[in-house]
């Protein structure tokens, strides 16, 4: 669990740093913190060991309902 | 959009290595069994008009990309949740091939060495040749794609002495059905997942070869699947070939006095370095341009660890990837590789007939 948030303090301290030197927009920052904040929250799920269920089942559990997939 | 130019033949191998992929572990026509050489010509054919249907769509809407595309015809706001769910969906391939990387070389070379290293390590590669650009993605195509085809055969003349030029006999023993289903997973996967490639045919410079570009790479991908097919099913056999995990690595270990297995890794590396780079330029291109955002660079790495993250969290396991790819893949493709292009197709013929008749027109 530290090395994961060891890992994404780095990068995202090096991406703020190139951001805000170079005057990014707003949307910038945004969408960046959108995908960072995801893969860091299920990064620290996973190495907690936590069972989340993943984009594939809930696709699988969609065609299910449907009743393409049985 | 960005100025940068991609010439004809750098296109026609990125298009091959796209296509060639991930498909040297996961087998795509498996369950055809003996007759999955009919299902790959098949899938071939159908698969080729399929992308003969991007080009239409490209042709139609020159120098556009899929999301502005889909903002001018569905209109901006389906098109742009459209465009969305695309991004999701390149992100998604992307994240698949990844994990096919790294469970292949975590399996067969680096057994003691955890999954996610592997995954990141190669993701590092990527984001590097991804904010170079495309120009440095076509030039590293034809550095490096030429390296496929010559592996290919030099496994295959090594294993020439261990042939059975009789395994694939008889034909059709299980009638046609498995091979119609073959053959329509092999349609979606891979060369559905050329719908990616509507973010860079605005690239290339000769529009005029898009239709002649995307055939050959197309049969030279075919020629290349039936090859691995014949290579695989004449020294393995049926049976060895429905127990094993990654096939070509196991024929490869059947070369007598040579370790060809590192081969097999590069051929990997070549066809998912180029298939995961695309993937990512076009999720990253379409979130700028539907953001406004001038540069996709500045995105790329915050995706890129996303298809990291998302590609250890999808699946359990390789046999779940397989499961879940082998049952529920093809349909869930479906509308990303054939019902929205589709409609893409229809409208951008339906808007292109009367300009044709007011250029007419204008001529008279």
């Amino acid at each position: 669990m530290i090395i994961v948030l060891a890992f994404f303090a780095i990068i995202i301290f090096y991406d703020f740093q190139r951001f805000i030197r170079k005057k990014e927009p707003v949307r910038v920052f945004a969408l960046y913190i959108f995908f960072m904040a995801i893969s860091l929250t299920i990064s620290l799920l996973l190495s907690a060991g936590k069972s989340i269920s993943s984009p594939a089942q809930w696709i699988e559990a969609v065609f299910r309902m449907i009743g393409v997939v049985k | 959009m960005e100025k940068t130019q991609i010439s004809s033949i750098q296109l026609s191998l990125i298009l091959s290595g796209f296509l060639f992929g991930s498909t040297v572990i996961v087998a795509p026509v498996q369950e055809a069994k003996n007759d999955a050489w009919l299902a790959l010509i098949i899938g071939g054919i159908a698969g080729t008009l399929l992308m003969g249907v991007y080009v239409a769509i490209a042709l139609l809407n020159p120098s556009k990309t899929l999301v502005d595309i889909l903002k001018e015809k569905f209109g901006k706001v389906i098109g742009t949740i459209f465009a969305i769910l695309y991004i999701w969906y390149f992100l998604h391939i992307a994240s698949l091939v990844l994990r096919n990387f790294g469970e292949f070389v975590c399996t067969t070379t680096f057994p003691q060495t955890p999954i996610i290293v592997v995954i990141g390590l190669f993701a590092v590669v990527l984001l590097y040749a991804v904010n170079s650009g495309i120009e440095v993605l076509g030039r590293l195509s034809e550095l490096l794609m030429p390296v496929v085809p010559l592996v290919i055969l030099i496994t295959a003349f090594s294993i020439i002495t261990v042939h059975d030029f009789t395994a694939f006999l008889p034909i059709l023993e299980n009638g046609i059905a498995p091979v119609f289903k073959a053959a329509f997973g092999y349609i979606s996967f891979p060369f559905g997942e050329t719908v990616a490639f509507l973010m860079l045919f605005p690239h290339l410079n000769d529009k005029k070869n898009l239709k002649k570009i995307v055939f050959i790479s197309s049969v030279a991908i075919n020629i290349i699947g039936i090859i691995i097919f014949f290579r695989d099913t004449f020294v393995l056999g049926n049976n060895l070939i429905e127990r094993a995990t990654f096939i070509p690595h196991l024929t490869s270990l059947l070369i007598p006095g040579l370790n060809v297995d590192p081969l097999v890794d590069i051929n990997l590396l070549i066809g998912g370095g180029i298939k995961v780079s695309v993937c990512i330029y076009a999720a990253a291109r379409a979130l700028s341009q539907i953001a406004g955002i001038n540069d996709y660079r500045k995105l790329t790495g915050a995706i890129l660890t996303f298809c990291v993250v998302l590609s250890i969290w999808l699946y359990e396991n390789i046999l779940e990837m397989f499961s879940w790819v082998g049952r529920v893949w093809s349909y869930y493709s479906l509308p990303f590789q054939i019902v929205i292009p589709l409609l893409l197709l229809l409208l951008s013929l339906k808007k292109g007939k009367p300009s044709n008749a007011k250029t007419e027109s204008l001529k008279q």
